[in-house]
């Protein structure tokens, strides 16, 4: 009996069900296998124990990649680090990447979300070497252009402003490359909301929509970059030809105009390998040219605009003097063209 | 890919859902907005265009915001986006490999709401989708393609067949099937035109055209799928059409009671309205003149060549990559092709030859499919050898039940088809069988016997013929049928319509006290009369309006009816009868048997819209007779019930021998036995089904059953009390109670 008994029990204890209890562990199920053990010493595979510092150029990528951070401070941060890093290097020698490297990582954040953001990408614009953005400038204005229509004023004025900079530092490149002229003129007039006549009137009940910082201060910036940009593209032609020609002896004269040009993409406007263009996202390169489309297009709704923001008076009316001022120089030298 | 989240922080205050509802309520106002977002698209296109497989997150996810918002108000500013649906386009067509899968999604769905806005036209949009659907490796994508292709054929042919698209479509499906015959990419074109057929959209010629092609190319996927098109896409298309019909049918008086009874909400006032609308589109439904749907196989142009072709090329020629069972699925096809259209290839009989015996795999298919192949007009000494090897590997003492049952049932089957090919000593062998142990195989024997007492029952030996045989063909009525002799047609369920209406003119008489067998040109004419007037079966308000006029015109008839020219006196109707009386003028030869009966009614009168109605009623009757076993259904005879179209399966070559003794589970029992019963609920009592019927509908409980549902402890205290009662109040109580009784309630019986 003994054993039959015991052999009974522990057949039993199989069906019996482990009871759960309040804040205690649960119970191992029975196909537990432990897998613990002990050992002396604990190495770890992979430690990186580097005795020599970063060197500048490794730090200077890190902070690049850290551009794509989630964080908005690591984000500026890492701007103003390439700021002070580009500014404080030896005068003449090269950047620690090339332009064309960086500058992919740097158009993105145009459109940041994040206020401070934009105003350190400004200031790392503005350090930049003026030479080589003069040939990534078809790459920089899409973004611009996004940013002017943006649904958010801040970011509206913020790409104006990085606008100002790339005029101040390659008009010439802004608004002769593919889609530049007509593009961001466009833009211009949507920013300054101009386009149609009734839209243009200070009296227009127009709905904005959108939160707009203040009123008056971007509306007068924005006009003031417009100015820069008309300059850049239709006020004072001729300026360089004469300059060109005068150096020249007499045999060699015209030698220039037949050379390859000296720019990046002398071949540019052939449009050998890019989308098929229409007249928006045109080349235009001459000064003819671009007046040619200016007057056929913009002419009469800036000049009605810019005579709406005069009467306004006071800041607005002063700038919009100045861009009044580069559309009067524009009419009186196209006057033969159209 | 993980969507994206926005942090709070990135959120700009201004978000485009909230423009896009702005411009949606006043699209003038906000123009300049919704320029700047346009700009603002064009920038995001061109930098996205300039590098589209190195973009990056946020520039795709503006970009797709961006393409969202400018697809859902297009429509409010033409001019602007008159070029968006080309670029749209543009970026699908040239990017669809690299292009990230949600923007992608969004892209295809803003090319098919700009179609639904009208702004793009049916075809273009299928031109640009149908080649993504073809070329690109995503599996989603492609699901996606599909279902709106689909959904945006069905659509454009909702209201009336755009014959235009469908026609260009067509041809894109046509050359695709037919370019390229080796590759798998015809698949498409089946999948697409196979639901399409389903949905009764495309119905006609052309579209079997397609699959006819489909199952004549190289690659094995597009074959089958080519043929089981034909083998089983019309069931598909009428099990559809049930289903669509049946579902959720609307108790119109339910929902308005309820909407009385209930919260009146916004939300339940649109469901009524919707609920109306369902109904009216149903009742318009119903009155719609029934589609003419004829099956894919009637559709065929050139079947001869057709099933020729499907022959040399995948059974005959011995380099083709098909598997036995698809094979057979071809075989099937070619088989059924040529039984229904009475074909002739002769090649098939002999290479069936080969496959005639119990050894080889699922032989019942291809028993079913020589039986199908096989029809009155096939030579018989073509069949008659494929008919004595059935009947040597089959069917003897020796081999085992089943198989002896299949030989027997495809011998029967072969035999209905075609009955010259039997010769008298076989047949009275084979009917021999019915003597066995084996209950499938007996079946089969006796089948086969009924089968010649109808057809020929000379073959059999006299005592095997029976009584009603015997009479045949002593009468002269059961004759052989010689080769290529064919009955003359009538019209299905005639037979019915004059017994019922023999039976009629009896109860009338039986009424009016006359001896019923009687008869009487003047109670002919009587009938005859109220027939006339009982012309139309479905416009009652109709003949009610005109009431008054009908009276009038029939005055005069009154008087023209001695000169037995009433037929010619109806007026203005004559289209219809003229037709039917054609048609029917053609005598019965199966109702002429008896020289006793009477002439045929078709050849002695117009048949009436009524009478018509009637016919078609006595004819679904009697199929519904035929479905329940009992006293008349036969069970042997599977020739009655089965549709000319209908496939033979293998399933009724095996026959009864899925019967035989522990071959079936009990459930495969118990299903067969409750086959061709009518469905019948569980049994319970009258009031069970009652109350059952009363939740159903969801009427309310009455007070009892209130009580008999209360929570016990509800009513506890109340039982308490009632023991603690004194004497008096108990008499109280009882008093009460009692008068109550009297009065007949707590209400009264007097209202």
């Amino acid at each position: 009996m003994g054993s039959s008994s015991k052999k009974k029990k522990e057949k039993q204890k199989d069906f019996k069900k482990a009871t759960l209890k309040v804040g205690k562990a649960k119970g191992k199920p029975e196909n537990f296998t432990d897998t613990s053990f002990k050992s002396k010493a604990i190495v770890l595979n992979q430690q990186s124990l580097t005795i020599h510092a970063p060197t500048s150029t490794t730090q200077f990528t890190h902070h690049i990649s850290l551009l794509s951070s989630k964080s908005d401070s690591q984000r500026r941060d890492a701007l103003g680090h390439l700021a002070t890093s580009i500014s404080a290097r030896p005068v003449h020698s090269p950047l620690p990447q090339p332009v064309s490297v960086i500058l992919p990582t740097l158009l993105p954040l145009i459109l940041d979300a994040n206020t401070g953001v934009r105003t350190h990408l400004l200031k790392l614009f503005r350090v930049l070497p003026a030479a080589d953005i003069r040939d990534h400038v078809p790459q920089l204005l899409p973004y611009i252009r996004a940013g002017m229509t943006h649904l958010a004023a801040d970011i509206r004025v913020s790409a104006v402003e990085t606008l100002s900079w790339l005029v101040a530092v390659a008009g010439s490149a802004v608004v002769s490359c593919a889609g530049g002229w007509i593009k961001t003129l466009n833009c211009f007039l949507s920013v300054l909301g101009w386009h149609t006549e009734e839209s243009a009137k200070w009296s227009a009940n127009r709905a904005s929509f959108g939160k707009s910082g203040s009123k008056g201060a971007p509306m007068m910036k924005v006009v003031t970059v417009l100015a820069e940009f008309l300059a850049a593209g239709v006020g004072a032609p001729r300026e360089d030809l004469e300059t060109g020609d005068s150096i020249d002896p007499f045999p060699l004269g015209p030698t220039r105009v037949h050379m390859v040009p000296d720019t990046a993409a002398p071949y540019a406007y052939l449009n050998l390998f890019g989308q098929p263009r229409d007249e928006e996202g045109e080349m235009y390169e001459t000064w003819e040219d671009r007046y040619r489309v200016f007057a056929h297009r913009f002419l009469p709704a800036l000049q009605r605009g810019l005579e709406n923001a005069r009467q306004e008076g006071g800041e607005m009316g002063r700038a919009s003097s100045g861009a009044s001022k580069v559309l009067k120089e524009a009419v009186a030298y196209g006057q033969g063209i159209v | 890919m993980v969507k994206r989240k926005l942090g709070a922080l990135e959120k700009v205050e201004a978000d485009l859902p909230n423009l896009q509802h702005k411009i949606r309520r006043d699209p003038k106002s906000y123009i300049e907005d919704f320029r700047a977002q346009h700009y603002q698209y064009e920038s995001h296109r061109e930098i996205f265009m300039a590098a589209p497989t190195s973009a990056t997150d946020t520039g795709i996810i503006s970009l797709r915001e961006l393409i969202d918002f400018i697809a859902h108000v297009a429509d409010c500013y033409p001019d602007i986006t008159k070029d968006f649906p080309q670029q749209l386009m543009d970026i699908l067509t040239q990017h669809h490999l690299v292009l990230e899968p949600e923007l992608r999604e969004k892209i295809v769905g803003s090319l098919v709401l700009a179609r639904k806005k009208e702004l793009l036209d049916s075809a273009t949009l299928l031109q640009t989708l149908f080649p993504i659907l073809i070329t690109t490796p995503s599996k989603t994508l492609r699901a996606l393609i599909f279902q709106k292709i689909l959904m945006d054929l069905r659509t454009s042919n909702s209201k009336t067949t755009n014959h235009k698209l469908n026609r260009t479509m067509q041809t894109v499906l046509y050359n695709l099937v037919t370019s390229d015959r080796v590759s798998s990419k015809g698949l498409w074109a089946i999948k697409l035109i196979r639901e399409l057929w389903k949905r009764q959209i495309w119905s006609d010629a052309k579209t079997v055209e397609v699959m006819k092609e489909a199952s004549l190319s190289e690659n094995e996927k597009v074959i089958i799928g080519g043929v089981r098109f034909f083998l089983g896409g019309d069931q598909e298309r009428e099990e559809m059409e049930d289903e669509s019909s049946d579902e959720e049918a609307i108790d119109m008086g339910k929902v308005k009671h309820q909407i009385g009874i209930n919260k009146k909400t916004r939300k339940k006032a649109r469901a009524v309205e919707k609920a109306r609308a369902t109904i009216k589109r149903k009742e318009r439904k119903k009155n719609q003149p029934h589609p003419l749907n004829f099956s894919a196989l009637h559709l065929l142009h050139d079947p001869q060549g057709f099933a020729e072709s499907l022959f040399s090329k995948h059974l005959q020629n011995s380099k083709s990559k098909l598997n036995l069972e698809q094979r057979l699925q071809v075989l099937q096809l070619v088989t059924r092709l040529v039984g229904l259209h009475k074909l002739h290839i002769m090649q098939l009989y002999s290479y069936f030859q080969k496959y005639l015996t119990p050894r080889q795999p699922s032989v019942t298919s291809f028993l079913a499919s020589l039986a199908q192949a096989s029809h009155d007009l096939v030579p018989p000494d073509v069949l008659e050898p494929l008919i004595q090897k059935i009947a040597n590997e089959f069917v003897s003492e020796a081999s085992a039940s089943l198989v002896a049952t299949a030989g027997l049932n495809a011998i029967r089957e072969i035999c209905a088809r075609q009955p010259l090919v039997m010769n008298e000593t076989l047949l009275q062998d084979l009917v021999m069988y019915r003597k066995s142990k084996d209950k499938g195989v007996v079946m089969a024997a006796r089948g086969l016997l009924s089968l010649y007492r109808d057809l020929n029952p000379e073959m059999l030996k006299r005592r095997d013929r029976g009584k009603e045989a015997s009479i045949g063909l002593r009468s002269g009525e059961k004759k052989e049928k010689r080769f290529g002799e064919e009955a003359a047609g009538g019209i299905e369920g005639l037979e019915l319509l004059e017994q019922w209406k023999d039976e009629e003119r009896k109860r009338k008489r039986v009424e009016k006290g006359l001896p019923s067998d009687a008869e009487d040109d003047e109670d002919d004419d009587d009938d005859g009369e109220a027939d006339w007037d009982a012309w139309n079966v479905e416009d009652d308000e109709d003949s009610d309006d005109s009431g008054g006029w009908i009276d009038v015109q029939s005055d005069a008839e009154i008087d023209l009816s001695d000169s037995d020219e009433e037929k010619d006196s109806r007026p203005s109707k004559k289209a219809k009868p003229d037709d039917n009386n054609e048609e029917n003028a053609k005598p019965e030869t199966a109702q002429n048997n008896s020289e006793t009966q009477k002439q045929n009614i078709a050849t002695t009168r117009i048949l009436t819209p009524a009478d018509l109605a009637k016919l078609q009623e006595l004819r679904t009757q009697a199929a519904v007779d035929a479905l329940v076993p009992g006293a008349k259904g036969r069970r042997g005879q599977t020739n009655a019930s089965r549709h000319k179209d209908d496939p033979l399966t293998a399933e009724e070559i095996e026959g009864l021998a899925a019967l035989s003794a522990g071959k079936a589970t009990r459930e495969e029992r118990i299903a067969h036995a409750k086959e061709g019963k009518t469905e019948r609920s569980e049994h319970k009592s009258i009031t069970a089904k009652r109350k059952e019927r009363k939740v159903e509908q969801g009427k309310s409980t009455t007070n009892k059953e209130k009580a008999r549902r209360k929570n016990i402890f509800m009513t506890l205290g109340k039982a308490r009390s009632k023991g603690k009662r004194s004497l008096v109040e108990t008499r109280n109580i009882l008093k009460a109670h009692q008068e109550r009784q009297k009065r007949g309630g707590r209400r009264g019986n007097v209202g």
